[in-house]
């Protein structure tokens, strides 16, 4: 190791004490001993003082704790998710067995999926970000770690509701994408879809909180010197997931919104009884699972672009087209939803649209993984655990990645789609690259986390046993799909070939679980007789290798001079630093305010949101349905009542400029006069809403009244919510609060507010003034 | 069943993707061999590149760290261009052969497949023919389906005539199907619809015209009254049970469309969409429990009694 | 008539168009002369004469709605963004009122003019009168120069910061999109002058409908996904050349520690 590691409490002598780093955050960490008197498990246990162990651990709001929490999280799913794998390969190692019922079989995939995606994937992804990212960027904690645990805590308490539907009539059996009309009460009366429903609304804001917090965390908590440019590929990949995380959860937020009328209030979004078509359903739910495979994605890219240059001993082949092709990916990935729908008959035209797209998004794809390739070639390459992994995973994902540009091909979909083929594609992907990675990732990481390293024999024997594994489970799908066997079954019938070829997955699977097995036992006995890792037992260049190991709760107490990529290569090879990169654009110094950076990120993902609400209205009522309509609203007085919301907005907007003054008996007015405008909107809301029912015209009564009521009864809520956040900034301000001119709550408080105006008026405009254009 | 040439097979089991009889199917297969010759060869280029770069590259103890090479915009460029071309290629290609595969319907179909859960209904228009999971097709014809269902989505999907469709409730979809030679291909349901998704089969059988209208002509007969004793009880039982509310018989009072049309039950070679042959004793097994053969399948158990079970056996065997 | 005899046969020599373009093209080389950039407004102008000239136009004329859609994706986004690489780089694009000049405003102007254009009153006006549909080209051009002005105006300093720039283009990908989407499936007709050409000047109706087989709802479907995915991929592509002109900032000279 070239650099020698700074004895506690002094700094090496090259080293620069940065202020900036007193951010004054992260009330109620763990118990700060100066220092750290036991250093091999400071991170992981304090001796126990004021709080026992359990309560430090419920009750953190320090980022490592959280990310660790996340870790564990997942795992404990992902052993869930395991069991219920081998078991679907255990019906299927031979044909008609009757190990599982059908139903029960139906559950069991279903719940492995949504395990899988949901559980275990995110939380264990964005466990990592939420542990690295800090630390790459040299900053205390994340910008927001009060809402960091907030969001962690949604977790396991999704993962509770999601699995407290086995005991109150059965889990979910309709496949982790639930498609209408099976998702549908006709055809499953039990609980288990509304369980399944608000399991996933709930992970889903947890998810959008990290993915705010990880946006204004960037932007705001970096390091001086650590400009946009010289981010660390983890951390930069982690940022552009966070703006698709934001944009695509809502979407399904809005899916399992309409889903849940349907199913709770005998509405018909999806049923074509009703005027419904569940065609819509596929849509809005890709619309957010095809983003949702790249949320998940992009950070196992992000990892591979960390480990691979470090064991190769080299700078990432390409780092601007590594990043470029991040923000490619992010964008075309909203663009090719529809090649999950090839053969569900949307005509040549679209589909055609959608072959280009799909086809498109493996360019930068392809970029990637070359970059990567080129990597390799001209290193030092060293083969420890954390990289075996990694090159597997890219290896796996080349091929992953191939035969999705074949299934990009609708006609070659035609043959493919919703067969085993499929399946041994997106196991690839999510396996063979997400779990690979994240199991690299845990290697690499694991040694900063815990202070100790894994067992390098045993993580050899994991990796080995898994790559066995994984390999001999999927690859042989692939030509069980082409010989013809759909996904999604039971059991199959004795055709020649496919008990042989299934029986091999089934010994793959029982494989990967052994090493899962091994790779748990690695990781506790490690935690207690690991050798110690030391600050930086890679020899890596990111920042987080700047700290001690296990970091103390500030993290750092100075950092490395920072002017490129790679600060600690600079510091060990002065003779020879990395080109100075990122310097002078105006950006890479500015810092926003973080409370308004979160509340636009919310804004946007929130209209996000309201998009899906507003072009389901418009497409319900695009021709006037039979029933109540548009024609029965009353426009001039809900108009009336708008004005009085669009005044509000004027109002609020005197009330921050008499603060920005000084003038807080005019704010303070101003303010009431605000929230009284919009209790007024309210009222009007209200009062439509009573002439409605009045006159029979309740949520089921045609698709007018259900897209009429959602949309105006979801707006109707935000404007209730801002309501709420307003009298809390009033009563603070009567309280005698706000005595400083510039508080950045009041200003992210009214970006809000302004936002859901705006979105009245384009409903507005849609309900009430649309139709009588006509 | 003679084909043009030996179907690709793996571990023993025909890769049928890979066994096209008709020309749709042809052109599908087509472009599958094109498009995995081009993505094999992007595969060895990549992986050889990789096995190359790890061999060649490794670290060796004492060596000194190597050339910090950040990148080379000249080769990016270079391999951004080629994947573009690569897929300019695929994308024509694909075109082409979803226009030969997948041509737009004819103005009336000829065959009307509806799903339901869990048996595929067959309606062929212009003739008035109706059978249920095993469908006939004269051989060298094209024939235009259309496709509904009857609840949830289903899929219909039999890899060696042709793409995979699905059936959506409200959206009406359309292939055609089209065997070159006589034969019997088997088809399944390919989009997860409830409990008994897995034995949702269907059978094209591909015949001669001669034997194919033999087969329509026979499929037009009325159901006659059955000759033996117990047939004719078992004839007398179906009416009187609620057999009626559910199966249509042509020639009797039965018309009920909720589950599949017995007129030619005992012409058809399986049972419950695919789970067991048509044979006397699993039909037996059949109407004793079908939630015993069938788990979840939506015809009750009625706990009929041995005699009223030979009776049933007797008269659904003559309906031929 | 065939699709081929179609091809040689429809286009329109005259009108306004090529005397405009050719003194347009005078105008540049004598205000311009000497400059370099001339190919990209030799580009501008082909694009913008073959839009208006070529048998393109003969069916956006009232026979196809994606064809129409095309003109407009040429004329708002493709002419505009060649004419402003065309210009000298130290041509300064400051506007007065000042206010004309702001984000903000170009955005409205690039991404409301799709918008608003599309509204089914006045997309039927634009085929059905003349007058209106020279106003449509000229605001087409004219608002999508205002639009690419904040991210293509030739002097650095007049531009959006990279990143700025990728969230003003993504959000106009993000607003066509939405229109896109509206389009490509509505069940009723937006334009419905194209449902119906009222009077078949050109005798296309049947080369247009069975030769084709665009039918009035598939040719709508076709102009919104035109709309949709290849008109965000043109932003797309403006995204990643900011991106790449952002990482391309070439590092200051050492002694400025930053």
């Amino acid at each position: 190791m070239s650099q020698s590691p700074a004895k506690p409490g002094e700094l090496a002598p090259h080293r620069i004490p940065v202020e900036a780093l007193a951010l004054g955050l992260a009330s109620g960490s763990a118990a700060t001993a100066p220092g750290h008197d036991a250093p091999l498990l400071a991170g992981l246990w304090s001796p126990v003082r004021r709080e026992h162990w359990t309560m430090k651990w419920l009750s953190t709001v320090d980022h490592k704790q959280i990310g660790m929490l996340y870790l564990v999280t997942a795992l404990g799913f992902f052993v869930i998710g395991g069991v219920e794998a081998l078991l679907i390969r255990l019906q299927l190692a031979g044909p008609n067995l009757h190990l599982l019922q059908p139903d029960t079989y139906n559950v069991v995939f279903t719940m492995h999926g949504t395990t899988m995606i949901f559980l275990v994937a995110m939380p264990a992804l964005f466990g990592l970000a939420n542990y690295v990212v800090p630390l790459q960027i040299g900053a205390r904690d994340m910008a927001f770690p009060r809402l960091n645990a907030f969001s962690f805590w949604l977790v396991p308490f999704g993962g509770l509701l999601l699995h407290f539907s086995f005991l109150t009539g059965g889990a979910p059996a309709v496949g982790w994408f639930a498609y209408a009309p099976l998702s549908e009460t006709p055809y499953t009366s039990s609980s288990s879809v509304d369980y399944w429903a608000l399991a996933l609304l709930v992970l889903g804001i947890g998810s959008v909180g990290t993915s705010i917090n990880l946006i204004a965390t960037v932007l705001t908590q970096r390091a001086p010197n650590l400009t946009l440019r010289r981010l660390p590929l983890f951390t930069w990949m982690m940022f552009v997931d966070s703006f698709l995380v934001i944009f695509a959860i809502p979407v399904l937020n809005a899916a399992l919104v309409m889903l849940l009328i349907d199913r709770q209030l005998n509405t018909h979004f999806f049923l074509p009884p009703g005027g419904g078509t569940p065609l819509l359903w596929q849509h809005i739910f890709w619309a957010f699972g095809h983003p949702e495979v790249y949320i998940v994605a992009l950070p196992a890219f992000g990892i591979l672009s960390e480990i691979i240059p470090v064991f190769a001993r080299k700078p990432i082949f390409g780092y601007e087209f590594v990043a470029g092709s991040t923000v490619a990916i992010a964008f075309l990935s909203l663009l090719v939803w529809a090649h999950h729908m090839f053969t569900v008959g949307l005509g040549h035209a679209v589909d055609l649209f959608f072959v280009a797209a799909s086809m498109l998004i493996a360019v930068p794809t392809g970029v990637k993984v070359l970059a990567w390739s080129a990597t390799l070639v001209g290193g030092r390459i060293r083969f420890d655990v954390p990289m075996l992994f990694c090159l597997a995973a890219l290896v796996q994902f080349l091929l992953a990645g191939l035969t999705g540009v074949s299934l990009a091909s609708a006609a070659l979909d035609w043959q493919t789609k919703n067969s085993y083929f499929l399946v041994a594609h997106f196991h690839f992907v999510f396996v063979g690259l997400i779990v690979f990675a994240i199991l690299g990732a845990v290697h690499y990481w694991f040694p900063k986390m815990s202070g100790r390293m894994l067992c390098e024999r045993l993580g050899k024997w994991t990796f080995w046993l898994m790559t066995l594994g994984f390999n001999l489970t999927f690859i042989i799908q692939h030509f069980l799909g082409l010989a013809g066997m759909p996904r999604r079954v039971f059991t199959y019938a004795d055709l020649p070939g496919w008990g042989w070829m299934n029986m091999v997955s089934t010994v793959g699977a029982f494989l990967m679980g052994v090493a899962s097995l091994l790779f748990v036992w690695n990781l506790g006995r490690s935690l207690l007789r690991g050798r110690v890792a030391g600050d930086n037992p890679w020899r890596a260049w990111t920042l987080e290798w700047a700290c001690p190991s296990p970091p103390p709760p500030e993290n750092f107490t100075s950092l490395p001079p920072i002017h490129s990529r790679r600060p600690l290569w600079d510091d060990a090879h002065p003779d020879q630093p990395d080109p100075v990169v990122g310097t002078h654009g105006a950006l890479d110094t500015y810092v926003p305010e973080r409370n308004q950076t979160a509340i636009i990120a919310f804004i946007f993902s929130e209209s996000a949101f309201f998009g899906v609400l507003i072009l389901t209205y418009l497409y319900y009522n695009a021709t006037p349905p039979a029933g109540p309509s548009a024609h029965d609203l009353n426009v001039l007085k809900t108009g009336l009542f708008s004005l009085g919301l669009i005044a509000s907005s004027f109002t609020l907007w005197l009330a921050e400029k008499n603060l920005t003054r000084g003038r807080l008996g005019s704010m303070r007015f101003w303010l009431a006069a605000t929230v009284a405008l919009g209790a007024v909107f309210l009222f009007g809301q209200a009062s439509e809403y009573a002439t409605l029912f009045q006159s029979g015209v309740g949520v089921s009564s045609n698709l007018f009244a259900t897209t009429f009521f959602t949309l105006t009864g979801f707006h109707g809520l935000h404007v209730a919510v801002g309501l709420i956040a307003l009298m809390v900034m009033l009563g603070l301000a009567l309280a005698g609060d706000f005595k400083s001119a510039h508080p950045p709550a009041l200003k992210a408080v009214g970006y809000y507010w302004h936002f859901v105006d705006v979105v009245w008026i384009v409903v507005f405009s849609a309900v009430y003034v649309l139709p009588r254009l006509r | 069943m003679p084909a043009t040439s030996p179907a690709l097979t793996y571990f023993g089991a025909v890769l049928k993707v890979f066994d096209p009889h008709s020309p749709q199917a042809r052109a599908i297969f087509h472009l599958g061999i094109e498009t995995s010759v081009v993505l094999a060869m992007i595969f060895a280029l990549v992986a050889g590149l990789i096995l190359y770069a790890l061999m060649r590259f490794r670290w060796r103890e004492g060596e000194p760290e190597p050339r910090q090479l950040a990148g080379n915009r000249t080769i990016e460029l270079i391999w951004t261009a080629i994947p573009c071309v690569i897929v300019a290629g695929l994308f024509a290609l694909t075109a082409r052969t979803m226009t030969v595969s997948d041509p737009p319907p004819a103005p009336a179909p000829d065959l009307i497949v509806t799903g339901h859960q869990w048996w595929w209904e067959a309606r062929y228009p212009k003739t008035g023919v109706v059978a249920a999971n095993e469908i006939h097709i004269p051989v060298g014809r094209a024939l235009s389906v259309r496709l509904e269902s009857n609840d949830v989505l289903h899929e219909f999907w039999v890899p060696q005539l042709a793409r995979k469709i699905a059936t959506v409730p409200g959206h009406p979809n359309h292939i055609w199907i089209e065997a070159d030679h006589p034969g019997t291909y088997l088809g399944i349901c390919s989009e997860f619809c409830g409990t008994e998704h897995a034995w949702m089969h269907f059978l094209i059988v591909a015949q001669t015209p001669a034997d194919y209208a033999a087969w329509e002509s026979a499929q037009l007969r009325t159901a006659r009254l059955p000759q033996t004793a117990l047939a004719l009880q078992g004839h007398a039982l179906f009416l009187q049970m609620s057999c009626a509310s559910c199966h249509a018989v042509n020639g009797t009072a039965a018309h009920a469309q909720v589950g599949p049309d017995l007129t030619h039950f005992a012409s058809r070679r399986q049972l419950g969409a695919g789970i067991v042959a048509n044979t006397p004793a699993n039909l037996r097994r059949w109407l004793a429990d079908p939630q015993q053969v069938k788990p979840g399948v939506k015809m009750p158990n009625f706990k009929f009694t041995d005699e009223q079970l030979a009776q049933f056996v007797a008269y659904l065997g003559t309906l031929r | 008539m065939t699709t081929a005899e179609f091809i040689r046969s429809g286009w329109s020599w005259g009108g306004a168009t090529l005397p405009i373009a050719a003194a347009a093209l005078l105008a540049y080389l004598v205000l311009y002369r000497g400059t370099r950039r001339w190919p990209w407004f030799a580009a501008a102008l082909g694009v913008v004469v073959l839009t208006l000239t070529s048998p393109l136009n003969a069916l956006a004329d009232g026979y196809l709605f994606s064809a129409h859609m095309v003109q407009h994706i040429l004329l708002l986004l493709v002419a505009p963004a060649l004419l402003l690489l065309a210009l000298p780089r130290t041509v300064s694009l400051a506007l007065r009122p000042r206010w004309l000049g702001r984000p903000w405003v170009g955005w409205i102007a690039g991404v409301g003019t799709m918008w608003l254009w599309h509204a089914p009153s006045l997309c039927n006006a634009a085929v059905t009168s003349r007058p209106i549909h020279a106003l449509q080209t000229c605001s087409l051009l004219l608002l999508g120069t205002m639009f690419w002005r904040q991210t293509l105006a030739p002097r650095e300093a007049e531009r959006l910061s990279p990143p700025v720039a990728v969230a003003y283009l993504g959000g106009a990908c993000l607003a066509c999109s939405v229109l896109g989407i509206v389009l490509t499936f509505s069940p009723v007709t937006v334009c419905s002058i194209y449902a119906a050409p009222v009077v078949d000047r050109l005798g296309l109706g049947s080369l247009v409908d069975s030769r084709w087989g665009l039918s009035p709802q598939r040719d709508q479907q076709i102009g919104g996904l035109l709309m949709w995915v290849p008109m965000c991929l043109i932003y797309l592509g403006a995204i990643l050349a900011q991106v790449a002109r952002w990482f391309a900032e070439a590092p200051r000279p050492s002694g400025v520690e930053i």
